[in-house]
């Protein structure tokens, strides 16, 4: 199994509702978004791009693409980030050091870092005392190596699971579930029966950067009405 | 390091996942969707998932499960348990981080009573008792001095949650107090439905898109303001119908669409009339149609503008049992024929064209002319390149969009808020009506024209619960509170205008019209009492003498049932109230029994709130009419139960019946009585020609272009003719439901807590604005400062502010300062409240735009 996601970008309306549901469910403190949505070629969010007329908008949602050849686990000296048998990029909480090469070396800007203690961050929005939102549980792979718990440690680098915790359940991940335009895609790149495996067939699909050989698992449609 | 591997194969994955009882179909190759929860495995947090609604004042609806460990909120997802697939699942980015509002910094803890001056929100914390004795106090001296319609009631839109809304309004009712009708007071009421079609207003259910083949947006930006719908939009798209947006600014919606058409701001109806010429002179129409279900056979007369009635002509009579709302009109086919307005019959052979003399009673001979014979002349004006002038579309272009119209079937138009919020906007509803109407595209399938702003309309019958016996209630549309009382006004005027205030699911102290104006009423003591129900500290707490902490929609009992979604839902509590909150229904029943203890009874005394809430939505069910016949609070409880309708398979298809089994037009409006409602389109059938007095004096009997500002900003004030040559655009964005969501932490964090102004690049050189630059908005009655956006997508001379930030995001200032409470008389010739009625004309609003100072 390797588990990949599809993004139709033909679809995607650019609501940033994927992001939001990241954040809440995977318990993201304030200023971390381990799910963004862009507008190509604008600074701002939806703000068409072109002159005289002959304008667009799209949308491109970037989370971890999920590498299968992941220059963030190789820069890695402390083997925190690994690839687990699905096929998923994970970081052990437990044994990051908070070097950040990985951040360095990752070529999308999607891992952040916890400068500060999340449980500290919350509380400076001031939410009810004690309330703490998110994934309750910790999760930890077969091999009890740490993978997601709400709150991650002061100094370690986190990012997009593929909800392991929702995931290993057999669950879809958050943003998927979340995604009122039904634009994201889950499954098995193995598979080749699979929803994502014919998406990708069929509609032309491409990966960020893939120049660069990281051979992401996650795949975007264009942005174009397919043909019909 | 070794890594141990433990393979699984997609076999004994879906195995795995089966056997965990967590496979449950959506289809597709790989069903991941878990229905129930799991058992809870050791060490694995014991969560609880309850089904509730989201229901803010954004028609959306979606309904929603809270994850709930030990009674706090961790998460929310889409319930996705619609039967239809295609409306799973439903939700949004607000939706979905509803829990920073629910335990957020902004939460009311205890009731507040005001400590300091008016409107300086200083304040004391009270107990209940305290605050609710004080409240009641108050609000029988102002009574008591004033009457009791000086107390105005601002209770927004109902289908949101007809519970509590509903026990407000019963208070209301019950006490004799101003009720506010949101629809009209939110400016979202499109005056062209009662006018044309006699109805409040009307909509396809989104599901319907996709049985369209042309779809014209004109002014609606649904990527942005009906996420949860929109992706039907480009499915319809993908299924083959051409998407076209009419803007004249380029959108998200824009960026999906087959054709992107600029056009000038307020400029529709000159693009809806030139269209209707072209179908008009190509004969692309369908006569059949107009014959059968509109009024353009009917005979106008030449001396007075107005319709020929049957009882003027010699020969003819009014029929028996024409209901006295009604009026029978005359049409010809080598004969004058009596035409019933209950009956939508006429022989085919009825003419549309020419001039006819007809015989009165008294002898006298007039000149008549079918309504459609009038059109057809009044369009004559409309022709291509002058509309290249007014509207900026090229006329190659105008022609060719007019023949794609008139051949694709079915067609549905969508009428959006920024094309109507202006003072003209029913001539632009009206206009562009008649590409559906000539076409034959209404009643059907995919087809027709729909407005989906404003969450207007109740779904059922609400008397029993919203009106204890039956009392009259008084209905104050809001333009008067901010405009004063005018010449025309039906409504009443209370004696000495209004006093005190009650607000509840609102904002109005940084949303309404002229907010500032709100604002000085507080200040100078002209409103003696505002009371705000809320679960935050809005900014219209700060104005209010005493805040009642409310709770947040996940935290009680209520049924939800909105116009654009088809579905009946609940809320249930997913958890207990948090602070010392209290449902709407308890206060208000607080409030009535020291109004007055035979108030009380109405609000189930006996029960606790949520049993209370569950009564309510009993008795709504067993009174609420045919589109709820048979639903019962179990059945809502296992989940969402689609509203009834005339239509096969329930589905919400306006007129219908008209089309298809040829009941006259209106069909009901609930709550008004057909008799009310009626009366606008007395003939019965669909009508372009409005022959009332005002509607002829004003040049407006058949639809007509009028130029914005005209007859609004420069007849107020003829200087800021060559002062403001920027139009003020307030519209929604993805982060706020309107006010509601501005203090949303994420979503700040997703638009770096900047209020964004948008400004064409050309406009910003020409004013030495820079990307990013602080800027005022201004003009004489207000100002407000943002971060310019330059957007090449946006038109010349607009400033495009997305509306709903709180003023303490605003430095204070009220983006609503700016804008002004025009009333339009011809929406002055009925009343009834939240259908014929003045409303706010948003868009009408000129300013300009400068550079601001380093001060942010
Ligand atoms: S996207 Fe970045 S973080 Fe994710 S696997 Fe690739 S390199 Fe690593
Ligand atoms: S939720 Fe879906 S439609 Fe919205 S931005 Fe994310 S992928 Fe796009
Ligand atoms: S805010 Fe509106 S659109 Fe968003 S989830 Fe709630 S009801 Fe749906």
């Amino acid at each position: 199994m390797r588990l990949g996601m599809v993004i139709d970008l033909d679809r995607c309306i650019g609501c940033r509702s994927c992001a939001v549901a990241c954040k809440a469910h995977n318990a993201q403190p304030p200023g971390t978004w381990w799910n963004r949505v862009f507008t190509p070629g604008s600074e701002e969010h939806q703000v068409a791009v072109g002159t005289n007329g002959h304008l667009q908008m799209n949308f491109l949602p970037v989370s971890c693409q999920m590498c299968d050849n992941a220059p963030c686990e190789k820069v890695c000296p402390a083997g925190a980030t690994y690839t687990d048998e699905r096929g998923v990029v994970l970081v052990d909480y437990e044994r990051c050091i908070g070097c950040r090469y990985c951040i360095a070396a990752c070529p999308y800007g999607v891992r952040q870092f916890n400068w500060e203690d999340p449980h500290q961050a919350k509380e400076r929005v001031g939410y009810q005392e004690g309330y703490e939102y998110g994934y309750p549980g910790d999760y930890r792979d077969q091999d009890g190596r740490l993978v997601y718990t709400p709150n991650r440690p002061l100094g370690v680098v986190e990012k997009c699971t593929f909800c392991v915790q929702y995931t290993s359940k057999g669950e879809q991940p958050a943003c998927v579930r979340a995604c009122p335009s039904k634009a994201r895609i889950f499954g098995d790149l193995d598979d080749p029966d699979s929803e994502v495996s014919r998406l990708i067939q069929e509609r032309q699909a491409f990966r960020l950067k893939e120049e660069l050989g990281t051979s992401p698992k996650v795949f975007y449609l264009p942005p174009t009405k397919p043909s019909r | 390091m070794e890594k141990r591997k433990i393979k699984l194969s997609r076999r004994q994955f879906l195995q795995a996942a089966a056997a965990a009882g967590v496979l449950a179909g959506t289809g597709g190759a790989m069903a991941f969707v878990r229905q129930t929860p799991a058992r809870a495995a050791a060490g694995e947090p014991e969560l609880k998932y309850v089904r509730t609604t989201c229901s803010p004042n954004c028609t959306g609806a979606c309904g929603m499960k809270a994850i709930v460990e030990n009674g706090q909120i961790k998460a929310i997802v889409q319930a996705a348990d619609y039967p239809e697939p295609e409306y799973n699942p439903r939700g949004c980015l607000k939706g979905l981080s509803m829990l920073n509002l629910i335990y957020g910094p902004d939460r009311l803890k205890k009731p507040l009573v005001r400590s300091g001056q008016p409107g300086k929100g200083e304040f004391k914390e009270a107990s209940w008792q305290e605050a609710l004795d004080y409240s009641a106090g108050r609000l029988k001296e102002i009574a008591d001095k004033y009457g009791p319609e000086s107390i105005g009631v601002i209770f927004q839109v109902g289908g949101t949650g007809y519970v509590h809304k509903g026990a407000v309004i019963a208070l209301a009712t019950l006490a004799g107090w101003s009720l506010h009708h949101p629809y009209d007071q939110n400016g979202d009421l499109p005056m062209f439905w009662p006018m044309t079609f006699g109805v409040q207003t009307e909509e396809l259910e989104p599901l319907e898109w996709l049985n369209s083949r042309y779809v014209a947006v004109f002014g609606s930006n649904i990527l942005a303001t009906r996420l949860p719908d929109a992706h039907f939009l480009v499915e319809a798209r993908n299924r083959g119908a051409k998407l076209v947006v009419f803007d004249p600014n380029y959108s998200p919606t824009a960026g999906k669409a087959d054709e992107w058409v600029q056009i000038n701001p307020s400029s529709d109806a000159a693009v809806g009339l030139g269209l209707a010429r072209v179908i008009i002179e190509e004969k692309l129409y369908d006569e059949d149609f107009l014959k059968t279900y509109t009024d353009f056979p009917l005979l106008v007369r030449l001396d007075n503008g107005k319709r020929l009635k049957a009882e003027e002509v010699k020969g003819l009579s009014k029929p028996d049992g024409v209901p006295s709302y009604r009026e029978v009109y005359v049409a010809y086919n080598r004969q004058f024929l009596s035409v019933h307005p209950e009956k939508l019959e006429l022989p085919l052979d009825v003419v549309l064209e020419g001039e006819l003399e007809v015989e009165l009673k008294d002898g006298q001979k007039v000149s008549v002319k079918p309504g459609f014979q009038l059109l057809r002349e009044s369009l004559k004006e409309y022709t291509p390149d002058k509309v290249e002038k007014l509207a900026g579309i090229p006329q190659d272009k105008l022609v060719r969009l007019a023949r794609e119209m008139a051949a694709a079937k079915p067609l549905h138009l969508v009428y959006g808020a920024s094309n109507y919020q202006w003072y003209h906007g029913d001539l632009k509803g009206r206009a562009l009506a008649l590409i559906p109407v000539l076409t034959g595209n209404i009643g059907k399938s995919g087809a027709g024209i729909s407005t989906y702003a404003g969450q207007y309309r109740v779904r059922l019958k609400v008397a029993q619960w919203w009106v204890p016996q039956g009392k009259k209630q008084n209905w104050l549309p809001w333009l008067y509170v901010l405009h004063g009382p005018t010449k025309n006004m039906k409504a009443n005027w209370p004696k000495h205008g209004l006093k005190a205030l009650i607000t509840g699911w609102g904002n109005p102290f940084d949303q309404h019209n002229m907010a500032n104006k709100l604002r000085q009423m507080v200040e100078k003591g002209e409103l003696e009492f505002v009371a705000t129900m809320d679960f935050q500290m809005t900014t219209s707490c700060q104005y209010s003498d005493v805040v009642l902490p409310a709770v947040s929609w996940y935290e009680k009992t209520e049924l939800v049932g909105s116009p654009v979604h088809p579905y009946l839902q609940l809320q249930q509590q997913a958890i207990k109230p948090l602070y010392e909150g209290k449902p709407e229904l308890w206060i208000a029943r607080e409030l009535a029994r020291r109004l007055n203890p035979e108030f009380e009874k109405h609000f189930f005394p006996d029960l606790d709130a949520e049993a209370a809430a569950e009564k309510a939505i009993e008795l709504m069910l067993r009174t609420g009419g045919p589109s709820v016949e048979g639903i019962t609070l179990e059945q809502l409880k296992k989940g969402p139960v689609r509203v009834k309708s005339e239509v096969p398979g329930n589905r919400q298809i306006p007129f219908y019946e008209q089309i298809a089994h040829k009941k006259p037009f209106p069909p009901v409006s609930i709550p008004a009585k057909i008799e009310q409602t009626a009366q606008f389109v007395k003939s019965g059938r669909i009508e372009f020609y409005k022959d009332e007095d005002l509607m002829l004096q004003l040049g407006e009997a058949l639809p007509v272009h009028k130029p914005p500002f005209e007859e609004s900003e420069y007849a107020l004030d003829p200087t800021v003719r060559d002062k403001y040559k920027f139009s003020y655009i307030t519209r929604n964005a993805i982060y706020r439901v309107h006010s509601t969501h501005s203090n949303n932490v994420w979503m700040n964090e997703l638009q770096d807590g900047k209020p964004r102004v948008w400004l064409n690049p050309q406009d910003a050189e020409e004013k030495g604005i820079k990307e990013g630059d602080w800027v005022e908005v201004y003009n004489n009655r207000g100002s407000l400062h943002a971060f310019a956006v330059l957007d090449p997508g946006a038109g010349r001379n607009v400033a495009v502010f997305e509306q709903g930030w709180w003023s303490r995001y605003l430095n204070g200032e009220s983006f609503n300062s700016l804008t002004y409470p025009f009333i339009k008389p011809t929406h002055e010739i009925y009343f009834v409240p939240g259908m014929w009625a003045p409303n706010t004309a948003w868009n009408e609003c000129l300013c300009d735009v400068r550079k601001a100072g380093d001060t942010k």
